[in-house]
C-alpha cells in the first residue's frame, strides 16, 4: 500500500466514523425509525461516494479496517448473554419453538414471495438465506445453488429493514415482552437488528444475539432439505 | 493513560478469543461463523470464571455500543446493486419486507404467547419492572 492509498483509506475511515457519529446524534434528537443510524449513515456514505466518483472497490480498504472490529464486537455479545443467562434458561422452550418456527416461516415466505413476484431462480435461492448472518448465508446459499454476492446484499437489506422497522412493528402488534422482541429481531435480522435492539435494552440485546447465533446454526442444517420442497 | 492501556488490553483479549475461534472453525471446518463461536466461547469462559467480567467489560460495552458502525461498510456495498434495484427493486423490497415481517410476527408472537402462558400457569412473575403486557 503506497502513501497515497494509505492517506485515502485513512480519510475514508475517518469520514465513515464522522458520518456515523453525526447519524447517532441525529437518532437521539429525532427519534424515528427513519433516523436509525445504520440507515442514515449508509445513505449518506453512498451519496458521498457516488458524488465524488469513488467506487466501492476503492472504498474497500477502509471497509476492511472498519469491519476488522466486527469479529471482536460479535464476541463481545457473550457479555449480555452471560448477564441474562437466567432469563434465557427460564424461557428456553418458548424461545426454541418461536425461533425454529419463525426461521422456517422466514425462509418459506421469502422463497414463495420471490416466486409470486416472478423473480429469477438465483434470486429465489438467495432470498432463502437472507435472515441469517453474512458468513453463514454465503456458505449456505452455495449449497442450494445461489449467488453468494447477491445473498450478502439481501442479508444486509434484511438487516437494515429489521433494524429500522422491527421495533415499531412489534410495538404496533403489542409484542411488548422484551424477551420476545429481542428473540424475533435476532431471528429475522441477525447482527444489524441486534445492534439496534441493543439500544432498547440489555435483555433484548442478549436474546437477539442468542437468536442470531441459533438461526445461524439451524439454517444451514434445514435449508438444503427444505429448499427442495419449495 | 492507564485506563487507555486497560482498554486496549481488554480489546486484545476479545480479539484473541475471536482469533482462537477462527482457528477452531477452519480446523474443524465448521459451518458456523467464527464470531458466533467466539460469542459462545466467551460465554463459557465467563461462566467458568476463567474470564472475569471486569477483564473485558469496558471494551465490550464500547464495541457493543457502536456495533452498527461495523456493519456500515457492508451496507455501503449495496451501491453496486443499482442495476438490479432499477429493474426489480419494488419486487425485491416487497419480498424482503414481507418475509421479514412474517418471520418477525411469527417468532415474536409465538414466543410471547408461549412464555406468558407459562408464566401465568406457574404463577411466577419475573417481569421486568418497565415492561407491561397488554392483555389480549
Amino acid at each position: 500500500m503506497n502513501n497515497h492509498t494509505l492517506i485515502f483509506t485513512l480519510i475514508s475511515v475517518v469520514l465513515t466514523i464522522i458520518v456515523y457519529m453525526g447519524a447517532s446524534k441525529l437518532s437521539r434528537v429525532v427519534r424515528s425509525p427513519f433516523t436509525t443510524p445504520i440507515l442514515t449513515t449508509t445513505i449518506l456514505m453512498i451519496a458521498i461516494l457516488q458524488f465524488s466518483g469513488i467506487s466501492f472497490d476503492e472504498y474497500a480498504p477502509a471497509k476492511d479496517w472498519i469491519t476488522s472490529l466486527l469479529g471482536p464486537a460479535t464476541v463481545a455479545l457473550g457479555v449480555p448473554l452471560y448477564k441474562n443467562k437466567d432469563i434465557i434458561k427460564e424461557k428456553l422452550m418458548p424461545a426454541a419453538l418461536g425461533l425454529i418456527i419463525g426461521t422456517l416461516a422466514t425462509i418459506v415466505s421469502a422463497v414463495w414471495l420471490s416466486k409470486a413476484f416472478h423473480l429469477s431462480e438465483t434470486i429465489q435461492a438467495a432470498s432463502a438465506v437472507k435472515a441469517v448472518t453474512t458468513p453463514v448465508a454465503i456458505e449456505t446459499v452455495m449449497i442450494i445453488g445461489g449467488d453468494p454476492t447477491l445473498a450478502a446484499a439481501f442479508v444486509i437489506a434484511s438487516g437494515i429493514f429489521g433494524a429500522v422497522f422491527a421495533p415499531a412493528i412489534l410495538t404496533l402488534v403489542k409484542i411488548s415482552d422484551p424477551f420476545s422482541r429481542g428473540l424475533s429481531v435476532g431471528t429475522v435480522s441477525h447482527g444489524i437488528g441486534t445492534s439496534q435492539v441493543m439500544a432498547e435494552g440489555p435483555i433484548q440485546g442478549a436474546v437477539s444475539s442468542v437468536a442470531m447465533g441459533t438461526a445461524a446454526i439451524i439454517t444451514p442444517v434445514v435449508l438444503p432439505l427444505l429448499y427442495r420442497f419449495l | 493513560m492507564k485506563s487507555g492501556l486497560l482498554f486496549f488490553a481488554q480489546l486484545f483479549l476479545l480479539w484473541a478469543i475471536y482469533q482462537v475461534s477462527s482457528y477452531i472453525v477452519s480446523f474443524f471446518d465448521l459451518a458456523l461463523p467464527a464470531s458466533v463461536l467466539g460469542m459462545i466461547l466467551l460465554y463459557v469462559l465467563l461462566s467458568n470464571g476463567i474470564v472475569k467480567l471486569q477483564y473485558i467489560e469496558k471494551a465490550a460495552s464500547f464495541l457493543l455500543k457502536h456495533l452498527s458502525l461495523f456493519f456500515v461498510p457492508f451496507a455501503v456495498g449495496l451501491m453496486d446493486y443499482g442495476g438490479l434495484i432499477q429493474t426489480s427493486g419494488l419486487q425485491l423490497i416487497a419480498m424482503i419486507a414481507g418475509s421479514t415481517v412474517i418471520g418477525l410476527l411469527i417468532t415474536g408472537g409465538l414466543t410471547q404467547f408461549l412464555s406468558t402462558k407459562k408464566t401465568a400457569k406457574e404463577k411466577i412473575h419475573h417481569e421486568q419492572p418497565h415492561s407491561h403486557f397488554h392483555s389480549h
